[in-house]
This record gives C-alpha cells, structure tokens and sequence, in this order.
C-alpha cells in the first residue's frame, strides 16, 4: 500500500464534528501523518479513532481528546484537558504539556505518555495499559485502579493509589500521602531496569536526563485490606467507605 | 354532544337566505343541545378590509356594569382605529370593520387588553362568528340571524359535557390568529391535555377548557403555515385521537374530516346548487326542500367544497 | 402489635413497633460483624408512601367514547431520542428491559431477556459491567450503559448500541456506586472486568472523567461524536433531587432521560441504601415532567420511568404522568422464575422461602438467575426463560392497551393525568389528579 504522507488541516475554522471526519476519512485512506493546526483547546478532538495513523496536534487540546480509541497514535504538542484517552482500547498518546483531570480514566490498554504535570485521579479506574507521567500528578491519582501500570517521575498529591485492585505504580519523587489500603513495596532489580526502559522508551532524552534512575522509584500497590469485606479491618473500611 | 351543521352555496354571488336557511338548520337540531347555538358564517367580505367581532363579557359570568363599561370602551377604541368604519353593538357584541394591513394577532391581544372578560370572538374578510347561551332562538334574538346573506357557513348546537356552560365554551371556535378560520365540533378529542400543553409550551394562548378548541388551534397553525384546507383537515385526522365530526370553513372553502370510527353521525347532501352536511338529516329536510339523496360520510373522510 | 391467638397456657405477645424483630436482627448481625447489611432486590419495607396504587383510571363513560377492548387499534409503538439522534430508537411497545449487569446476572438469564426482547421488538440494557456475550449473540437492540466504574468499557461495543446510557446513579442506591460480592467475582467475569477473581468488587460512585453538568455537556458531545451523532444519548438518573437533575440532563443535551425510582431493584447493595435513599417513582415521574415542562422541552426530551414498575397498570400510570415508555427489572427477573417455589430446599439454605427471597447478593440463587454458579445457572433453562419473559412483556403490554382503550384511546402514548382520578390526598397533590368524589386537586 502506497502511504500517503502527511496531511494538514486548519482546525481554526472547522467545527469539531468537521475536524473529526477529516481525520478519520484521512486514517482510513491510508495517511500516515495528519497534522491539526489550531485546535484551540476544543474538546472532543479525535475522538473514537479505530484506524491506526497518526495525529498531531499543533497546540492544546481540551476534553477527552482520544477518548474511546482503538489502535491510533496521538500527538499533542500543547497540554490536554480532562479525561485524556479515557477508555482507549490500544494506542499512543503523547502530551508535552500537561493534562487536566482524569487522564488516561479506564484505559484497557495502550500506552499515555504525559511529559508535563498531570492533574487529580490520573489514570482512575485504569484497566490495563500504562500511563508515564514526567513530571508531578494530583490528588487522588491510581484510584480504584484495577490493571496496568503507572509510573510517575515526579511527586504525587495526596490519597496516592487509593482503594486500588492489582494496577502498580511506581514514584520517582516524594509521595503525597498514600490513600487507602496503599502500601509501598520493595522494588525489584527487574523492575528497575524496566523503569529505565521505559524512561528511555517514551520520554525523549532531554527530559529524561532530569529524571530519577529506574532504581530510584518507589513501588505502591494494593494492600488487598479492601479485596473483601472484612470485619477485622474496620479501621481501613471506616476510611475507605 | 353536539349537534353541527354547515351549508354551502355553489352558485356565484351571495344567497340572501343564507342566514334564514342555517337557522331553520339550526332550529331542527335544537333538541340535541339545549345549551347553546352558534354560526360562523360567510358573507361578501372585501378582500382589503376585516370584520371584527368583539364581545365585551359574559352576562352569566360579569355584571351588566361591567359589561356596559367594557363595550363603551372598545367603541372608543374602534373608533379611534385608523381605517376602522361600520361601528355598531348589540347586547354584548361590538363590531368594526378595519380597512388595510393588519396584524391579526397583535389586534387580538389590543382588544382583549382593554378590559377583563373581552374575547374577540372572530376576524376575518368575510367571516362572522355568533354565539349564544340558550337556544337557537335566543340566538336570532340577539343576532338576527336570519338577516345575513352570504355563501356558506357551519352552526352548532351544544348538549354541555366536560366543560361549563358559559359564552366562551360555545361554539363555533374561532381560528385564532387566522382570517376567516372556524371550526364547529361534535365528539370528543382525548388527546386533547397533551396536545393543549404542546402548544401552550409554544406560548399559544388557549381561552377555553373545551377540547374543541384545539382543532382551532390546529386549523389557525396550518393555514397561516400556507397549508389548504384539505391539507390541515388531514392532519387533523393524524393528530386528534378520539371522535370527532369537525366541520371547518375559510373564507372560500367549507370541509369536513370524520374520525376512524365512525362515533359520531355526519350526513352529507349534495346538489347542482348546494352542499348541506350535518348531524342528523332532519336538519336539512326542514330547511331544504327538494328532491335530494343524503348518505352518511364514511370513516377517516376528508371533504372540502371551494368557491 | 399482639399474638391473635391467646389461650390460657400461653401469654398475648407484644412485637414493638420500634424494635420489631428485623430491627433486633439487624442489630445482631452488626453486632457480630461491624459491618452493615447488604443483600439484594430494593426497598423491602411496607409502602406507606404514595405509589401508583393510589390513582386509578377514569374510563368512558358518557363524555367520552372508548374503544372496543379486543378489537379496536391501539398503537404500541414508542420512538425515543428524536431530539439531536439520527436514528431515534424505534420499539414495538413502550416496556424495556433495564440495565442488569453480566455479573449481577448469569449468562442465562441475560440470553433469556435478550431473547425475549428481540422477540417482541424492544430493547436491553447492558448494566455495569459492560456488553454480555449473550446480548452479543441475541439482542437486537441493546442500550448501552456508560456507567462510574466503566467496567467492560468497549467503544466498538458503545459503536453497536441503538442508545447509549449515561447513568449518574441507579434509584436503588442513588449517590452510590455498584457492589459485586466476591462469589460472584468469577474467572469470566473478573476477566470481563479487568479484576482479580473472587474480590468484592465496589464501583466508584462518580464517573472517572466527569464531575458535573457542567462536564456532562462536554462528554456527551463525546459520546455524539463516538457514534457518529447517529444513536441517543440517555442520562440516567436515580431519582433523588429529581427535578433540578431532570432539568440539568435536558439542558446538558440528553436526548431521553431516565429517571429510576426509590423502589428499583439492585442485586446487591447497603441495604440502608436501598430502604432510605431517593425519592418513590411515583413522585419521581412528577417532578421529572414538572422539569421537562417548566423547561419547555416536555414532548423533544423523552422520559423513561424504573423502579418498582410490576404490571402493565404501573406502566399505565407512569406514562399517563408523562414517561414514554417504562424499564422494567425485577419484574422481568421474577418472570423468570425468581421466589417461585422450585427448588426449595435451597430457598431455606439461604435461610428464606420463596416468595421472600431476596439472596441476590450471595450468589446462590436458587434459580439460577442471579449466580455465576454453572450448576446453579443451569436451572435457568435459556428458551423456556425467554419464553417465560416474552410472554410477560405481551401481557403487559395488552395490560396498557386494555386501559387505553377503555380511556378512548388509540394509542397507549395519548394517556394522559386528566384520565385519572387519586384515591387519596397525596396522590391527588403529588400527581395533580383529582382526588375521586370531590373532582378537586389538592394543595397546588
């Protein structure tokens, strides 16, 4: 298949639902590249891509940008607003700014790379995947978490890895302070070369000379008091519900 | 229930029995409703100025003061109306002619705002609408409508059921809003709740809680959305759940829609010379002599006779 | 309260009104495990507030003509979402079968709804936990649910739908998010639900990516965009401040509400939750279309009404009040064969009969409708089962059109609050309906 090479649109002018369709019929025609110029922070930007390409954003994006994708790539050369690839099925998503609330919300795979700060409840309700965040997150972030793993180079917030199922994380910085029924872990020799590689992997070298060494993180899981109803836990239920 | 009528003459000009006729109409079905009378009729009209029809309060509801107050004040206004002529009241109907353009609902609200209990009961180029408490005589009394020569109209008689005696919940219904539009009703529209407060939702202003209103309200929409007659009647038929005889007139056309079930009686007699459609055919044997067939309309039947 | 039947060995019984014996029950069991109750099916206490039990309908009679019961049409046939949706969803009759999670439910029981709901032209509703493979294979239209805990979440599934369900909260539990005991946590389920076998699985209580109306706005344009604008968007509401929600849903852009009642069933839950939360369906289906008039979008937004809906007379009187059509859920599960005396014995290992069961929670239902036990679940036979809840959603449905006709109506959706009277002072006020022998309306 001949691929087309890059395509560019001003997003400036167009309504969403305009912006969407270009990009989607363009993904489907074979482009490799759509470059969006404009989008203004606009919500709702590249929503529901199910064909792989890529696309990049000239600027920020607002609301749930790639939410519910499957198998795209996505740029964002500014910041996101809440919700980043909330329930993507597969795919890349690569912010250089920061992003707002939510980011990376119920992902089932994939891979949300942010390179700035993440807001509150990053990666909330996660259920596979993996989110990276260069610099700090929020409140809450890893909440209910359920699959996946995240890693954050800088610090957290508060009520860190709250309430989770079985996702890991990983903290290059300080923690905030741990949510319920968080517990820190010792980490694994594999685990810090892991670390490393995906530093190496998804942040580009500039940035990832600032960060933390793989062996550096620290390692929060479930402590699995909140698995089962339990009635010898009362305090951590008290907390938790 | 009700007993309704309409009469439409096909030759040219205007038939100076017209009036005469539909009363003796009017009379025969008498029996069936006892509670009151009404006609729209259809004169001559002139195609640059409205007749205006005003009542300025119901005697059973408002005090004969009140009442004189009110009339004396849209006298005054009528008269200071540019382009108003042909002033005249009796009892508690004004009536005006106003040459020129005019804004149908804009005068409507101007007229009902000049007292409480006004109602303007008709505009049109051509159409006159009466209506009274009582009997078919009383209404002559105070209308005489024996006197009016025109080319056809619609009457009704009211056996009261859901709704209260009194003026406004007579029939026929003016189409508010629009020239010349009357309906009259027999029957009962049981979506009526729901349709009124889709409209009211819409800001359309109801002035009954008569159900008949509704296919007025309908009516006036339809043709002022530049729809026929016929048209609005068949959407009268999609839209009404219930039954319904309605007989409806426009300045040129009169027409009928019977509901899907055949509740309700509509017969139909037709002539070189003439259309009678009504209850009960009595009505049109005592006013009309000859030798004519008269047949029962069929269910879901749509007719409209044009001039 | 006394002992009816006293004789001379034995003293009258005084039962406290205060601390009857399911309070002092209740206070055992917390004392022994300093948790509260949770179990399963809804609001169990006695209904001493209004319900659709104290209206009644006002056929014809000499003002108005009905229709002839077993001959004369009367149409069944609901469109909803024709406000922004391309293809508004078109079912046969004005009954649906509400959201029940995979999970909740076995396999069988959704293949037996499915089934049944294809069959008679309506739809299903995926429930917490995302689309069952048993409405992949069966269902024609399914609604899909977007719920806080996005369990199962699937855009090509979300893709496949004929409506997509935004739920705020559930009428059983409004403010509060889905339980799964441990025991019904199974391999297939968890795996379904990305969790690790066997945990009590809790849902959040608030949506991952929304926290307001103001963000309601922005997702379901999201959900507009994800499916092309072609499908509607519902918000689903458990009916607690019901009128300013109703409101705020309408406004944000929905095309349907649903509004589910304090009666609506749940598979498991507080049970405080269920008892003391929320507001009955009966004033809920008020207030949502007091809302939806006094917005002006009554008759572009359409209403569905749940909780507690048992017959085709609830449903009756839901969509006289104004819904366009009605979720049922228990009833559908008690069709098929939910506290019928089958299986006894397992009814009393559970520690109840039939007719009083309300296990749903334990996952040992006897009945195999509410367990993810393989040999429980295969007292649930598929076919007889869609059967059984076909057969239902037909009686309803000739229930409706039997009130409709006899109210003169052709069309079950003209039934309207002026075809009914209230039996008592409440309903007359909560419902605007004449309270029957005075032809008055109370305290408006």
């Amino acid at each position: 298949m001949v691929e087309i090479a890059a395509v560019a649109i001003d997003a400036g002018t167009l309504s969403t639902r305009e912006v969407n369709a270009f990009i989607r019929s363009r993904l489907q025609g074979g482009a490799a590249e759509i470059c969006v110029e404009n989008p203004n922070a606009r919500h709702n930007l590249a929503v529901a891509l199910l064909q792989p390409g890529r696309v990049r954003f000239m600027g920020s994006v607002g609301y749930y940008c790639g939410g519910l994708m499957d198998g795209a790539e996505i740029l964002v050369e500014g910041s996101a607003g809440w919700g980043l690839a909330e329930s993507m099925m597969q795919g890349n998503v690569v912010v250089h700014g920061g992003a707002g609330n939510g980011a990376a919300a119920a992902i089932r795979g994939g891979t949300v790379v942010i390179h700035g700060d993440a807001a509150a409840r990053l990666g909330v309700s996660m259920k596979g995947g993996l989110v990276l965040v260069g610099g700090d997150c929020g409140y809450m972030a890893g909440f209910m978490g359920q699959k996946g793993t995240m890693v954050v180079c800088g610090n957290t917030g508060a009520a860190f890895a709250d309430s989770m199922y079985a996702t890991t994380c990983y903290v290059g910085g300080t923690i905030g302070n741990l949510g319920t029924d968080a517990v820190v872990e010792p980490l694994a020799p594999e685990e810090a070369e892991m670390l490393d590689r995906l530093l190496a992997e998804h942040l580009p070298p500039a940035l990832r000379a600032h960060k933390p060494a793989g062996r550096e993180f620290k390692k929060v899981v479930a402590g699995r008091k909140l698995w089962n109803f339990d009635k010898h836990n009362w305090k951590t239920w008290q907390d938790a519900l | 229930m009700c007993g309704i009528l309409g009469y439409f003459r096909k030759d040219a000009g205007t038939d100076s029995q017209l009036g005469a006729t539909m009363l003796s109409m009017l009379q025969a079905l008498g029996r069936r409703g006892p509670d009151s009378a009404g006609v729209a009729l259809v004169g001559s009209g002139h195609r640059a100025s409205y007749i205006v029809r005003v009542q300025a309060g119901d005697e059973l509801e408002m005090s004969a003061q009140a009442i004189e107050a009110n009339r004396e004040a849209i006298r005054g206004f009528a008269r200071a109306l540019n382009g108003s002529s042909d002033l005249s009241s009796s009892g508690v109907y004004v009536r005006f002619v106003l040459t020129g353009e005019v804004d149908l609902p804009a005068l409507t609200q101007a007229v009902e705002g000049i007292g409480e209990g006004i109602e303007v009961l008709s505009i049109g180029h051509a159409m006159e609408l009466s209506k009274e408490v009582g009997t078919p005589h009383q209404l002559e009394g105070k209308h005489h409508i024996s006197a009016f020569a025109g080319t056809h109209g619609i009457g009704h008689t009211r056996l009261c059921t859901e709704s209260i005696v009194d003026l406004s919940h007579s029939q026929p219904f003016w189409g508010r809003g629009a020239a010349d539009v009357a309906i009259v009703h027999n029957g009962h529209i049981t979506n009526y709740h729901q349709l009124r407060r889709k409209y009211e939702q819409r800001g359309v202003r109801f002035m009954t809680e008569n159900d008949s209103e509704v296919l007025a309200v309908y009516l006036a929409e339809s043709l002022n959305r530049g729809e026929t007659l016929r048209q609005g009647l068949d959407g009268v038929l999609r839209g009404m759940d219930g039954a319904f005889c309605c007989l409806a007139v426009t300045a040129t056309e009169m027409g009928f829609v019977k509901d899907p079930y055949a509740f309700k009686p509509l017969v139909v007699a037709e002539t070189d010379d003439f259309v009678a459609v009504a209850t009960e055919e009595i009505a049109i044997r005592s006013a009309l002599p000859g030798d004519y067939k008269v047949s029962e309309a069929q269910v879901e039947e749509v007719r409209v006779w044009s001039r | 309260m006394n002992d009816p039947t006293p004789d001379s060995t034995r003293p009258v019984l005084q039962t406290s009104g205060t601390y009857s014996p399911d309070v002092m029950q209740g206070i055992h069991t917390k004392a022994e495990t300093g948790i509260y109750e949770i179990r399963g099916y809804g609001t169990l206490r006695q209904r001493r507030w209004a319900t659709f039990d104290d209206l009644t309908f006002l056929p014809c009679g000499l003002t108005r003509i009905p229709l002839e019961g077993y001959r004369e049409k009367c149409s069944t046939k609901t469109v909803l979402g024709g406000r922004f949706a391309k293809r508004p969803l078109e079912l046969e009759i004005p009954i649906m079968i509400t959201g029940m999670s995979w999970g909740a439910l076995s396999y069988n029981a959704k293949a037996a709804l499915a089934k049944a709901a294809a069959k008679v032209g309506t739809s299903n509703t995926t429930g917490d936990g995302g689309l069952s493979p048993a409405e992949r294979e069966f269902a024609k239209d399914y609604v899909y649910e977007v719920l806080p805990s996005r369990y199962g979440i699937d855009v090509h599934d979300l893709r496949g739908a004929s409506a997509i369900e935004l739920t705020i909260g559930q009428g059983a539990k409004p403010g509060t998010g889905g339980l799964l005991l441990g025991s019904k946590v199974s391999e297939t389920i968890a795996h379904q639900r990305d969790l690790p076998v066997g945990v009590d699985q809790r849902s959040p209580a608030r949506h991952p990516d929304m926290l307001g109306p103001d963000d309601m706005v922005i997702k379901i344009e999201e959900l507009r965009e994800a499916t092309d604008g072609q499908v509607p968007i519902f918000v689903k509401l458990g009916a607690s401040r019901t009128y300013d929600d109703v409101k705020l849903a309408a406004k944000c852009g929905a095309d349907v509400v649903v509004v589910d009642g304090m009666e609506g069933g749940t598979g498991a839950s507080p049970a405080i939750l269920q008892e003391h939360t929320g507001i009955p369906t009966l004033a809920a289906v008020c207030e949502a279309r007091a809302a939806l008039e006094d917005c002006g979008l009554y008759g572009e937004v359409q209403l569905i009404i749940a909780g507690g809906i048992r017959d085709g007379v609830d449903a009756a009187k839901a969509m006289a009040l104004g819904a366009d059509a009605v979720y049922i859920g228990t009833a559908a599960l008690i069709s098929l064969n939910c506290n019928k005396p089958l299986y006894v014995e397992d009814y009393r290992a559970l520690g109840t009969e039939p007719y009083h069961c309300h296990h749903c929670h334990t996952g040992r239902c006897p009945v195999g409708i509410t367990t993810q036990d393989p040999e429980l679940m295969k007292r649930l036979d598929i076919e007889e089962g869609a059967e059984r809840a076909l057969n239902l959603l037909r009686a309803m449905t000739l229930e409706i059109q039997m009130l409709a006709r006899a109210c003169g109506k052709s069309d079950v959706h003209h039934l309207e609050p002026e075809d009914m009277a209230a039996l008592t002072m409440e309903a007359s006020i909560i419902c605007g309906v004449p309270l029957a022998g005075t032809r008055k309306v109370f305290g408006r």
